[in-house]
């Protein structure tokens, strides 16, 4: 009997797969090791070149080749992939549980009739079953979901293993097929591809990120955390409801759709450390967290934590600091 | 322009989550719910595109009682029809089974665009806009920053986002369903004694739920997450947690 199929759904971006890409195959080798499943990863373009020799953790690679897949396309990827999926039938389909794979999640279910889920950040067999573990409310929570038969699909989180993995040191078999379906007339077109405007700060080169978050509370109490990020010789950073408030410019924002940083200090005041916004700073070199809620998640990937009111330590840190470099 | 917009209640995750008795699902009566925030943004997008475009929106929201203060909100901050889908407790984070319950009230009832948040806090399903295009036959494109949809048309023009903080810019033939990420501006704030005369003469219709179906995904266990590593914690008042922190900062090099 052939053992059961992996899929995997690359996502790239500007010619090169994406991390989650590699994070997702690393998932599913883990899985082939233990369980002995066959992993198959597909990739949509409309030039196989970029792809052809990537020495990918697969057993095989599925190019679909078509100019309608020159850019991300969430219709003709659907259409292909139904088509793609029913041809192999595979046991589970991994997508990344980002802007592409929540894209596609909904129609594949729709149309493979198979189910979903969301935010996964483990998957392991269990007898006949697959048992995923899935990150919900913010972090706070942990969802375990038994499958025991029949097609699933899985959303995978960033950042839940290492991209290392999804490589090996061979190129497996590689195959390019045209599109098995026509993609004339969709109802999306891609126009362009607009890379962030920058202003003035760079944070992926900062040595040293203050981060706001919702506790800093207004746009007035940013004013004390830039202060504080300039005694540090730093800068601001922020996640995504400082940056939607209007707070700061979007090149500020750190997280799974912002800016992937790595400062050798991330001093994190108000971050409540949702998964989207840790994937985007969790490798910095040391972390330091303050916020009043002992729950939130960020004191799971912080090496230091305070529960205090940050704005009243906010102006004391500051000083103490211009303090400690007059003593220096 | 039909817009719609649909509102979700979900668990407020900055009060303390409770897990019930079962093991499998959160204490209903400790929970406390907001408007789920991607969804905030949904309405905020369908409000810009009245403002803008004199677009007509109808605010649909779900969940239980508590849905209809949201309603009462959105009314307030200019939704010109509201409906309300009940939805109990046990079928919360099923997005399959609301897709369906939406589907049939909007199918047909000339909608051009419905926007919905891209993600919902609770979900542990697919989200909620693809499933709902799928149902409806219409196409979906979902973690948007802009939309803009001038009357006449019959297109939109949307700026997605990708990694990196690169956006895409895509155009979608109406009618069409969109999952925003965040509104071109913050939602906006409406004071509390207009939703209170909003509340006293809301006229919100409701929608009926889809025929019962089989859940797909069901929860064997909910738990709190157990770190590996956990942060070491400066306890302290703010000028004792402040020198600790100078030391710590010290001893790195990074201060």
């Amino acid at each position: 009997m052939t053992p059961p199929e992996i899929v995997v759904v690359a996502e790239h971006l500007a010619g090169e797969v994406t991390d989650v890409t590699l994070e997702m195959l690393a998932c599913a080798r883990e899985l082939t090791h233990t369980i002995g499943w066959h992993v198959t990863c597909v990739i949509l373009a409309d030039d196989p070149k970029p792809f052809e020799a990537l020495p990918l953790a697969s057993g095989r690679t599925v190019i679909v080749q078509d100019p309608s897949l020159s850019s991300f396309n969430p219709v003709a990827y659907s259409k292909v992939l139904a088509h793609v999926l029913r041809d192999l039938g595979p046991r589970l389909v991994l997508v990344g549980n980002t802007n592409v794979g929540t894209d596609l999640a909904g129609s594949l279910s729709h149309l493979l009739d198979a189910p979903v889920v969301g935010g996964c950040i483990r998957i392991r067999s269990e007898g006949e079953g697959i048992l995923f573990t899935s990150r919900m409310c913010g972090g706070k929570l942990l969802a375990q979901i038994e499958f025991r038969d029949g097609m699933v699909i899985a959303m995978l989180l960033p950042g839940s293993f290492n991209r290392e993995g999804g490589m090996r040191d061979q190129v497996p078999p590689t195959e390019v097929r045209p599109s098995p379906v026509s993609l004339k007339g969709l109802p999306v077109r891609f126009l362009e591809l607009v890379e962030p405007s920058l202003g003035d700060v760079d944070v992926r080169k900062v040595p040293i990120l203050v981060a706001a978050g919702r506790g800093v509370q207004s746009k007035a109490n940013l004013e004390a955390v830039e202060a504080l990020a300039k005694t540090l010789g730093g800068a601001v950073c922020a996640t995504r409801p400082i940056v939607d408030q209007g707070w700061l410019p979007r090149a500020r924002q750190v997280g799974r759709s912002g800016m992937i940083v790595k400062p050798r200090l991330y001093l994190a005041l108000g971050v409540s450390g949702a998964p989207e916004h840790v994937e985007g700073m969790k490798e910095s070199g040391l972390i330091v967290a303050v916020n009043t809620d002992p729950e939130a998640p960020i004191f799971d990937v912080a090496h230091f934590g305070a529960t205090v009111d940050l704005l009243k330590l906010v102006p004391i840190l500051a000083a103490r600091i211009e303090a400690a470099k007059g003593g220096a | 322009m039909k817009v719609a917009a649909v509102l979700r209640q979900v668990p407020d995750v900055v009060e303390e989550l409770v897990i019930g008795a079962d093991g499998r699902s959160l204490s209903e009566a400790d929970l406390m719910y907001v408007t789920n925030e991607a969804d905030e943004h949904a309405l905020e997008q369908a409000l810009i595109l009245k403002g803008r475009d004199g677009a007509h929106v109808v605010a649909i929201s779900s969940g239980g009682d508590e849905a209809r203060a949201a309603l009462a909100s959105a009314v307030a901050k200019g939704a010109d029809e509201a409906y309300f889908a009940p939805v109990p407790f046990a079928s919360r984070a099923d997005n399959h089974h609301l897709a369906a319950t939406l589907a049939s009230v909007m199918k047909g009832a000339g909608y051009d665009l419905i926007l919905t948040g891209v993600w919902a806090s609770d979900q542990l399903d697919a989200g909620l806009g693809g499933l709902l295009a799928a149902e409806l036959g219409l196409p979906y494109v979902g973690g948007l920053t802009s939309v803009s949809a001038p009357a006449e048309s019959a297109k939109a023009t949307v700026r997605k986002e990708f990694p990196g903080g690169r956006l895409g810019v895509m155009e979608v033939d109406l009618p069409a369903v969109l999952g925003i990420q965040s509104a071109e501006n913050p939602p906006r704030y409406v004071p509390v004694s207009k939703v209170m005369q909003a509340k006293r003469s809301l006229q919100a219709q409701t929608i009926p739920p889809a025929a019962s179906h089989e859940a797909r995904v069901h929860l064997r266990k909910l738990t709190k997450p157990e770190a590996a590593t956990r942060a070491e914690m400066i306890s302290g008042s703010p000028e004792e947690v402040a020198d600790r922190l100078v030391r710590i900062l010290r001893e790195r090099g990074v201060a």
